[in-house]
């Protein structure tokens, strides 16, 4: 087997700093620290893409970026928001703290936990680098068959959309395996599921939400590549196919997607309000059961974001109920986290105002989609302004309002110092008013009929003076945004020392040191309480840190997951290359098969660690 | 720390929706609050009821958070109370949206009963609406010349008092049917027949459309208008459309140059129709009457000479993206295409 082992071409990377120990890192905490990252950076892109957006909309008539443009910008905002921003910005999180939190070493399996970071990341760069090659997708990040088929759809940006998509969905899958797998298995001695934090208990949801959502993507992805690529008929409406398939498996996946988005927010909230509140979670099992039938209910209200497609009256009705159904147990949490507040000594830091600031969003957000169960209502709202409100106000004003609240809260924990309180005060009250000014004033453009996906509109539409206003908007957001880069750098630069435990909070990723050694906690800590770190007889103490040579076998580092995600991305290039050429597609495709398989090879057969350079030196 | 309550940001949310509010009162031609059918009519009283509702559980719930965040804010000797939850009151809160949601649905539920079983009533005018990338068609059933089809397009007449059933059809991408005074949206799904609900438009005026599901690059510029007029101008217009035999323009008129140019030097006819004369095209728009119509485009100018002459000259600088037709300033001259336009808007019921 040793032998076997070493027949890589390259040696093990052992280097522990550089820019080789982050590419072959398998620690959770790095992981989650490139997640981070990359959703700044990407979130940076699709900022802008939405600021060309409003500045084209700003007054009617204008024609700062040609249609095509448009339909490219927001395109690329939304795909780019919810797989390269929000997604990967709860993964960095659930990366970085779930282990901690359950007292964990690592994650199950950390070396699938890189390959998920670098599918994802190839993925992204795949889809945005259509950019390089003409322009990026124009089809609507839903891309409705058949408008994405090739008889619609002339430019190659459609192709490079389905196949980074494709290619990311397989990060995302790995990972939901791979968190369900740790969150099951890798609990510290009493940890039970029921004293779990709830971060990771929505972490486990989401973990199960990717595992099933996915799925349904892929198969429809799968059916657009073979259209475009092999000329196949499943979206050929001129050979009798019904586009309404397209829709139906989209939405099977979006849904729980949207869950996928808001449960991680809901779980940094559900952590960040016992802490600043003094006090336990109010109705701790009732906000889990919560999470869990939420997580059940959204695989079966799909449909409502079709009730204008002509699904009939039974199939309406059905719908409509669900999505209704579906409010209770958002309510029921909602409710609860009033709870976990009443009777409290509140301590308005800034991961607290971000977390009031989400329950407040998430609620009206929440309102105006109990709105759309109103089939008839829904009718007129569909496709116009009204929709934008609503789901920015779930996505922004709950999914990045709740992970605002979560950056603020475990920064300390990441990065060992503290962010500005006075800065942090001043992002969360102009990203509130500015969120509110762009967004608020879209649910009256909704309703005055302004349709959404429209370059331009006309100034008798009376639609000028409000967009004015929302341009203006986003004009204060994107400085509060500003605002937290600036707060962030001079914590990394000057900001006050955070030490173990600066929000004296009750969950076990406190108990470590900030930030955490790579092997988190040198004494697997035994877990007696919800919250152990309040609770005085179950204090969990970590001992001073270990010299070197005791410290726990953490797994080493490992090419293979960086090299495997590689040649996944290189097929999914083989195909375009494919287009251009059959002969030099076929041969590039079975190289980078080569590779992968050679990848999976050297995968299977690594050992889980090596020992450090010096010993082998020693050995010699 | 200064005081951490939630006055600021929701006294904020106050004074933006009321600018909002008054804003959206300027009037929209889109606009949602002004129904002139029955159908609209019963859409809009769900939508009051469910805003009042969601507005009432909104202000319920933030007030009652206001409330919270100011009284338990941290102050010297207070002592946070160790409370792990209250199973009364945890039913009693997953009880009362029930409730609330329950006094939704049902109307919700009677709605969708009675729009999707309504009948089509004996003397119901029938329409088939048809989207193209990026125009509509509009087929009126047994109106035309011997109980045949009558076909127009990008704007729709309609009696006023009469229900009227329309059929919705795609022959490309999918697109939708919205005219927000007379009926929400439906989707023109190609390979599909939807129906939109039955509905009797009660108020005379020309209402503005629009596609509202993206349907390509010109998505934005797919609008439509909708003429309900008195029974008397319906049946007017109607008869017009159907004129087998209309007189040849006067010999060397600027009327009759442009109808030779439209029908044989520009090319034209062969995708325009123009009944009563010799083109036939099926191609592009029906162009019967032309001289009738608001707007040029599919609803996006005021057919005002200019705008048809630009649109004839160079669609493409109005309508970006626009399919199939020729720029006509590269084969035609300008003289010719202002006979065109002369011919066009000459076009009308006399």
């Amino acid at each position: 087997m040793v032998a076997l082992a070493n027949i890589g071409l390259i040696p093990r990377p052992v280097h522990p700093t550089g820019v080789w120990s982050w590419l072959t890192t398998v620690d959770h905490k790095r992981i989650g620290l490139l997640y981070g990252f990359t959703a700044l950076a990407f979130s940076i892109l699709g900022g802008i893409e939405s600021l060309i957006i409003r500045a084209q909309l700003a007054a009617p008539n204008q024609s700062i970026v040609s249609p095509e443009t448009y339909n490219s910008l927001f395109t690329m905002h939304g795909t780019t928001m919810v797989f390269m921003v929000v997604m990967p910005a709860g993964a960095a999180f659930f990366n970085y703290m779930v282990p901690l939190q359950i007292g964990a070493r690592d994650v199950a399996f950390p070396r699938l936990n890189a390959f998920s970071y670098w599918v994802f990341l190839f993925g992204a760069l795949l889809m945005n680098f259509s950019f390089f090659v003409g322009a990026f997708p124009d089809i609507g990040w839903f891309g409705y068959a058949p408008l994405t088929t090739n008889e619609y759809t002339t430019t190659g940006a459609t192709d490079y959309w389905l196949l980074g998509l494709q290619v990311m969905g397989i990060g995302s899958l790995a990972a939901g395996f791979n968190f369900a797998v740790t969150i099951l298995n890798l609990r510290a001695p009493g940890m039970t599921l029921m004293r779990m934090p709830l971060f990771t208990w929505m972490t486990l949801i989401v973990a199960f939400l990717l595992i099933l959502a996915f799925p349904p993507l892929t198969i429809a992805l799968t059916f657009l590549l073979f259209d475009r690529f092999f000329d196949m008929n499943f979206f050929n409406v001129s050979a009798g196919a019904d586009p309404l398939l397209w829709q139906h498996l989209f939405w099977i996946f979006g849904h729980p997607e949207v869950y996928v988005l808001i449960l991680p927010a809901m779980g940094i909230v559900s952590d960040v309000l016992p802490t600043f509140s003094r006090k336990p979670l109010f109705g701790y099992p009732m906000i889990v059961f919560a999470g869990i039938v939420i997580g059940f209910l959204g695989f079966g209200v799909w449909a409502h974001h079709m009730f204008t497609t002509g699904l009939g009256g039974w199939a309406s009705a059905a719908f409509a109920g669900s999505t209704m159904v579906i409010a209770v147990p958002t309510g029921v949490k909602l409710f609860n986290w009033l709870g976990t507040m009443w009777g409290g000594s509140l301590r308005f830091k800034t991961p607290m105002l971000f977390a009031v600031g989400f329950i407040a969003m998430f609620l009206l957000g929440g309102l105006s989609g109990v709105m759309h169960a109103v089939v008839p209502v829904d009718t007129q709202q569909q496709d116009t302004y009204f929709i934008v409100a609503h789901f920015h106000y779930v996505l922004v004003g709950g999914s990045i309002f709740g992970l605002m609240a979560g950056l603020y809260y475990w920064w300390p924990k990441m990065t060992g110092r503290m962010l500005s309180e006075r800065l942090g005060k001043w992002h969360f009250w102009l990203m509130f008013a500015g969120f509110n000014i762009t967004f608020f004033p879209m649910h009256f453009l909704g309703v005055i009929g302004m349709p959404r996906r429209i370059y331009t509109y006309d100034a008798d539409q009376g639609w000028a003076a409000l967009n004015a206003l929302v341009s203006a908007g986003s004009l204060v957001l994107t400085f509060s945004v500003l605002l937290l880069l600036v707060n962030l750098a001079i914590s990394l630069r000057r900001g006050e020392k955070a030490g173990d435990n600066p929000w004296e909070a009750p969950s076990l990723e406190w108990a470590t040191s900030s930030p955490p050694h790579h092997y988190n906690f040198a004494v697997v800590p035994t877990v007696r309480s919800r919250y152990p770190l309040w609770d005085e007889e179950a204090n969990v103490v970590e001992p001073p840190p270990l010299p070197p040579h005791e410290e726990p076998h953490m797994p080493s580092p490992s090419y293979w997951p960086l090299m495997l995600a590689f040649s996944i991305v290189m097929l999914a290039v083989g195909l375009l290359i494919w287009q251009w050429h059959a002969l030099i597609g076929i041969g590039f495709i079975v190289v980078m098969m080569v590779l992968g398989l050679r990848s999976i090879y050297g995968w299977v057969y690594e050992p889980p660690a090596v020992e450090a350079p010096a010993a082998v030196h020693a050995h010699t | 720390m200064p005081r951490p309550t939630l006055i600021r940001p929701t006294l904020l949310a106050v004074a933006l929706m009321a600018i909002a509010v008054g804003m959206a009162a300027c009037t929209s031609p889109l606009t949602t609050f002004e129904p002139a059918s029955d159908a609209a009519d019963r859409i809009l009283s769900l939508y009051i009821l469910i805003t009042v509702a969601a507005s009432i559980v909104g202000i319920l719930v933030l007030g009652a958070m206001a409330y919270i965040l100011i009284k338990f804010r941290a102050r010297p000797g207070r002592k946070a109370q160790q409370i792990h939850g209250n199973n009364k009151l945890e039913i009693a809160w997953t009880i009362a949206p029930i409730l609330v949601l329950v006094a939704i649905a049902i109307p919700t539920m009677v709605w969708i009963a009675t729009s999707s079983s309504r009948a089509v009533a004996d003397d119901a005018i029938l329409v088939t609406a048809t989207g193209y990338q990026w125009w509509f068609e509009f087929e009126y059933e047994g109106l035309g010349p011997d109980g045949g089809t009558l076909v127009t397009a990008n704007e729709l007449h309609l009696p006023v008092g009469r229900q009227v059933a329309i059929e919705l059809r795609s022959v490309d991408v999918i697109h939708s049917f919205w005219v927000p005074a007379l009926i929400g949206k439906t989707d023109m799904v190609p390979n599909r027949e939807n129906r939109l609900e039955p509905f009797v438009p009660n108020e005379i005026g020309e209402f503005w459309g629009q596609c509202a599901e993206f349907c390509g690059v010109a998505h934005a510029n797919m609008r439509f208008r909708v003429h309900v007029e008195s029974l008397a101008d319906f049946d007017a217009w109607v008869a017009e459309m159907n004129e087998q035999t209309r007189a040849d323009p006067e010999p060397g008129s600027a009327e009759a140059r442009g109808k030779r140019v439209f029908e044989v030097l520009g090319g034209c006819a062969a995708c325009h129709t123009i009944a009563g004369t010799a083109a036939a095209g099926r191609i592009g728009p029906d162009l019967t009457l032309f001289g009738e119509r608001t707007t040029v485009g599919a609803g996006i100018l005021p057919a005002t000479d200019e705008n048809v002459r630009a649109w004839v000259s160079d669609l493409r600088s109005v309508k970006p993206g626009a399919r199939f037709m020729p720029t006509f300033a590269d084969t035609l001259s300008e003289a010719q295409i202002a006979d065109v336009v002369t011919y066009l808007k000459s076009l009308r019921v006399p």
